[in-house]
């Protein structure tokens, strides 16, 4: 008899799901409020929200740790858990179905979004201090070229579906939710996390640009 | 002990799987040979559930009326030694399935549920929902699968038994079978065979509640080789079989045991919906001819009551060979819990749901009571079976052993519902039990052979399928079994005469015949279905011919088996003590005299030697004539 | 009595190595007939749409009532017994294909002795000292939880679930969730209990439980209806409670 902790592949499994809500799905949730913030202006995103956030000890530290490598870790072990899969969204028409297919896409999708979108804040910073200065500033001009709205559009939602349903999928995986009927509901209940996350991701992004208009 | 002998099972439904178990856990080595995957087997058909008595109901149930039922209810023709056995081995039997994990239905007290069968007043039935069989089998399923991880037993599924290989003394000492995919012929040795391959409803195929596979090709294989067969005329027709052309799907009898009633339109004209005909219009036969048992008498009964309203007074439905079975008038709930099975089976094939509409049911051919003869040694003290002896279910053919409804030992002339799942189990036990005694006292094993015998045995099967592959004709196998099936269900069915009969062994003369003009339709050396099908056809006619020659020997009416030329009527509103009855009981006893015997058939080339050896009658002298009303 | 023709197109491929073809078939169809049944009829006089003599078409078949589980083939694209698959019911021409994800033994007819196998793997069985007798009062169980576990001793591996299974396929580890569904079934019995550890462990190894990826097409395709999803979830809840005791102890 093997136990679980002799046998690594349950626990990686359980740990890319864990990584997945906490902390990589709460980051989420925290970026996507604080950059709601920006419809309070470029003043209080940059000083308040931002500059708050810079200010904090250890930030390289809680970046790397909390954010980068269980992000990492949980991009690179999803890689390997579609790689065990093949989708036929085609042949199987039902919902839950094609949420697995799209759950797959968006994982990818995500990965491709994040590389543009760290390396166009996060990474640029490092090098570009004017960017780390007036992030605000930064966001409002990339945002207001339309490719790269789209781009931030369809990364949002691809980021918020993949939180959504990975939070009710891991309510099964992890025995919160047995029987369909509780499967269902807790479903409902992440689709309208979804729309409330959502909503806020827009209102930031609206944000940016509707405070452009009147810094303008 | 003299363990870590070899034995092979053949087949592998509740019998097969509960000998392999029992053999294997005597210490042998098995080797189970199956069709398909041993799951699939025909045993998970069986739907209402098999009989204990535990009297858990409040109905002074016991053994002996067990006993008393079950003799009873095949008129007398089964040896008693084994029914007693049987039934008395029954409790433990259903304690056993249930620590295999088998899910019987409870009681609201947690306590095993039982209901109401056939030729019965006591509800003796255990049952798991309505798909008993399937439970069951999958207990003992997991049991095998759980030997066969430790090795002790070793499946060879997809192979198809064809022949025994018998040593210089006629003993049995392996088996000669083709592999179903590449078409190999291989004998593999063994120290005793058993035999557990189940019915041959196919013979009356499309009108049959049997799997396509229950052929009855290998126990006719086994008796073209010697083994006696017994009882062949003892089938049983079902009276409760949905309609269909490619199949008549069975509807349990647990539909009557749990408040089910099959009527009529006591007008033929009426072509009202069912719900719509007022019960002053409805005619409730059983319960107006058997008031006592009414719905749930034995099988043979209501079949033929059925076949007698329908074909007799035409008052089937629309004039048609057709009945309602009716359960609107039951609490749906209920019905769906404990019937489940059943009404998914009707709603799929049928289209209707029995929960708003009665189910239109007729008999149909559904169990062979008749098989191989096998032996039983008698325990003087107890009455019942001797535990361990070398002889029960062994066939005539020394070291080959059969068990399950391929054999005929518990049923006689007519089966009791929820008898079979029973009595598959415990001869499977009991046929273990015996080859592991058996083995005992067995000197050389049949690795230290020669290679001859079952070289020979090879080739002779090899030039078999040569022959039926090689002829150029115009008979397809397929169309030669549906020759079969309407022509036994036309002359060899519910109700016999003579002249049909003997106008049936002509026929299946000439239905042998026409395998010299075989043609399969294909050369494939791979997976080649008609080369299959078409030997077990062949095999099914030669069946059929013990079948009809059989029901031709017997003159008289006797549990399945009627021949209304012969027919003692009870007379009408008499009862014991009338002189009119006592005169019907002495002309039964007198028939009794002659006919209560064992009908056994031998092979030659031919056809078969018909004869009639005694029963076993040593616990309930037959003073009592079956009467239901 | 024959009714109408029915156009059948068949995938067919005369050994496992071989190429697989397409034969087109005009057959006749019966009052209520079913996808066996009319390949019944077919293997009398198999004559392709063009006129061709072929070989009969080889199928698995035996219960013809959807209790046996050997005749799950790809119907018009999707897996389900063929024997409860009503010409009536189905869109026309009707498609037969092999079950996939199994290897194809010859036509239609497809090895799924790996089900065999995953069962042995997560030992579905409970582990009795002997099927003799042994003389003991059966235990008691509810009516409640008989009807739970009622479902899951229904099934009768033909193979669907596993053919839907996004995650299931030769070249993939994944137990599928028939196999699943019956470790959920032995957990809960009263002395299947016992070895619930190693059921467990057994299916948090590779091409275990978490293997599954959602995509809960097997409990759509099962004919049988059983909750495999739900035994799926109570798996996940037994396997969280068992790494929980394996990492800080019972």
């Amino acid at each position: 008899m093997t136990a679980s902790i002799d046998n690594t592949h349950f626990l990686l499994r359980r740990l890319h799901s864990l990584f997945g809500l906490v902390p990589v799905g709460a980051f989420l949730v925290f970026h996507l409020w604080e950059n709601s913030q920006s419809r309070f202006g470029a003043a209080h995103f940059n000083e308040t929200v931002v500059g708050g956030l810079q200010r904090l000890n250890y930030l390289p530290f809680l970046e790397l740790f909390v954010i980068a490598l269980p992000l990492l870790f949980h991009a690179g072990y999803g890689l390997a858990v579609i790689g065990s899969g093949r989708a036929e969204p085609l042949r199987y028409r039902f919902l839950r179905n094609r949420w697995y297919w799209l759950q797959r896409i968006s994982g990818v999708g995500l990965m491709l979004f994040l590389l543009l979108h760290v390396g166009m804040t996060r990474i640029a910073g490092m090098f570009e201090p004017s960017i780390r200065a007036d992030l605000f500033g930064h966001m409002q001009q990339s945002l207001s070229q339309p490719p790269v709205l789209a781009l931030y559009l369809i990364g949002l939602w691809l980021a918020v579906f993949h939180l959504a349903n990975g939070l009710s999928t891991a309510a099964i995986a992890w025995g919160l939710t047995t029987s369909a009927n509780a499967q269902r509901r807790f479903g409902w209940l992440c689709g309208a996390f979804g729309l409330l996350l959502g909503a806020i991701g827009m209102h930031g992004l609206i944000g940016f640009l509707a405070a452009a208009g009147g810094a303008a | 002990m003299s363990a870590g002998r070899t034995v092979i099972v053949v087949g592998g439904g509740l019998g097969g799987l509960w000998a392999t178990l029992t053999i294997a856990e005597a210490g042998h080595r098995v080797l189970l040979f199956s069709l398909f995957e041993v799951m699939r087997s025909h045993s998970v058909c069986a739907q209402g559930g098999i009989n204990a008595v535990l009297d858990a109901k409040g109905q002074h149930d016991s053994v002996e009326q067990h006993i008393v039922d079950t003799i009873k209810g095949g008129s007398y023709l089964a040896n008693q030694p084994p029914i007693k056995s049987l039934c008395e081995g029954a409790p433990g039997l259903i304690r056993t399935f249930e620590r295999l994990g088998v899910t019987f239905s409870r009681t609201p007290e947690g306590l095993l549920d039982q209901r109401l069968f056939g030729g019965v007043k006591k509800k003796r039935t255990c049952f798991a929902g309505a798909s008993t069989g399937q439970q069951l089998l999958y207990g003992v399923d997991q049991q095998v699968r759980r030997l066969q991880a430790d090795g002790r037993v070793e499946k060879h599924e997809w192979w198809e038994f064809l022949s025994l290989v018998k040593d210089a003394d006629g003993t049995c000492r392996g088996i000669v079978a083709m592999d179903l995919r590449s078409q190999e012929l291989q004998a593999f040795r063994a120290d005793a065979v058993v035999l557990a391959t189940g019915g041959l409803g196919q013979i009356y195929a499309p009108k049959t509640t049997c799997s396509t596979n229950s052929t009855g090709a290998a126990a006719s294989r086994v008796f073209q080789q010697g083994a006696r067969f017994a009882n062949a005329e003892f089938f049983q027709f079902h009276p409760t079989a949905m309609l269909g052309e490619d199949k008549t799907r069975l509807m349990s009898e647990a539909a009557r045991g749990e408040g089910g009633r099959v009527w009529v339109p006591r007008d033929p004209a009426d072509h009202r919906e069912p719900g719509r005909i007022p019960e002053s219009a409805r005619f409730y036969f059983l319960e107006d001819w058997y008031p006592a048992y009414g719905n749930t008498v034995p099988r043979d009964i209501a079949s033929r009551a059925i076949w007698k309203v329908t074909r007799e007074f035409g008052l089937g439905i629309g004039g048609g060979d057709r009945v309602y079975l009716d359960l609107t008038h039951l609490d749906s709930a209920f019905v769906s819990t404990r019937l489940g099975a059943i009404l998914s089976i009707y709603r799929k094939f049928a289209g209707v749901d029995p929960l708003d509409t009665p189910m239109e049911i007729f008999p149909a051919a559904h169990y062979a009571m008749g098989g191989l003869w096998v032996d039983f040694e008698r325990d003087e003290r107890s009455g019942g079976v001797k535990q361990d002896s070398p002889r029960n279910h062994a066939t005539n053919i020394a070291g080959l052993y059969a068990c399950g409804e391929c054999d005929y030992a518990y049923h006689g002339a007519n089966r009791l519902g929820a008898n079979s799942l029973l009595s598959a189990s415990y001869s499977g036990r009991v046929a273990g039990e015996s080859v592991a005694a058996y083995l005992q006292g067995l000197g050389a094993g049949s690795q230290d052979l020669p290679a001859e015998p079952f070289d020979r045995e090879v080739r002779r099967q090899a030039q078999i399928n040569a022959r039926f592959a090689g002829a150029h004709g115009d008979q397809n196998p397929y169309r030669l079994h549906d020759a079969l099936g309407a022509l036994m269900t036309a002359k060899v069915g519910v109700v016999r005469d003579n002249g049909s009969l003997d106008a049936a062994i002509a026929e299946l003369a000439e239905l042998e015949q026409r395998f010299e003009r075989l043609d399969l339709g294909e050369r494939s050396g791979w997976a080649n279905q008609s080369l299959a099908h078409a030997r077990q056809v062949f095999d099914m006619v030669k069946l059929a011919q013990v079948m009809a020659a059989s029901a031709r020997a017997r003159d008289e009416c006797r549990g399945a088996h009627y021949k209304p030329a012969f027919d003692l009527q009870i007379p009408e509103g008499k009862y014991a003590g009338d002189p009119e009855y006592e005169a019907y009981r002495a002309r039964w006893k007198a028939a009794n005299t002659r006919w209560l015997k064992t009908t056994t058939a031998e092979y030659a080339t031919d056809g078969p030697r018909i004869g009639f050896e005694d029963v076993d009658l040593s616990l309930l002298a037959p003073e009592e004539p079956r009467d239901y009303r | 009595m024959i009714r109408a023709n029915v156009e059948l197109r068949i995938r067919r491929q005369d050994t496992p190595g071989s190429a697989p073809y397409w034969q087109v078939f005009n057959a006749p169809v019966r009052e209520r007939d079913n996808v066996i049944s009319v390949l019944m009829q077919l293997r009398q006089q198999p004559v392709t749409a063009d006129g061709q003599r072929v070989d009969p078409v080889a199928f698995e078949h035996n219960c013809m009532e959807e209790v046996c589980g050997a005749c799950a083939m790809l119907i018009n694209g999707l897996p389900r017994p063929s024997c409860s698959a009503l010409i009536d019911e189905l869109d026309h021409p009707i498609v037969l294909e092999p079950l996939p994800k199994f290897p194809v033994v010859r036509d239609l007819i497809v090895d799924r002795s790996r089900m065999s196998e995953h069962l042995q793997r997560v030992k579905a069985w409970i582990r009795i000292d002997g099927a003799w007798e042994i003389h003991e009062r059966t235990q008691r169980q509810s009516q409640q939880a008989w009807a739970r576990n009622y479902l899951y001793s229904r099934c009768m591996s033909c193979g669907c679930c596993m053919a839907a299974c996004p995650q299931f396929g030769p070249d993939k580890a994944f137990v599928g969730p028939a196999p699943l569904a019956q470790v959920r079934l032995m957990n809960a019995h009263p002395t299947g209990r016992y070895d619930s550890a190693e059921r467990l462990h057994a299916i948090m190894a590779e091409g275990g439980l978490t293997d599954c990826g959602n995509a809960q097409n097997c409990v759509r395709v099962c004919p049988k209806e059983i909750p495999l999803t739900t035994a799926i979830g109570e798996l996940g809840r037994q396997t969280t409670l068992q790494m929980l005791k394996d990492l800080f102890g019972a």
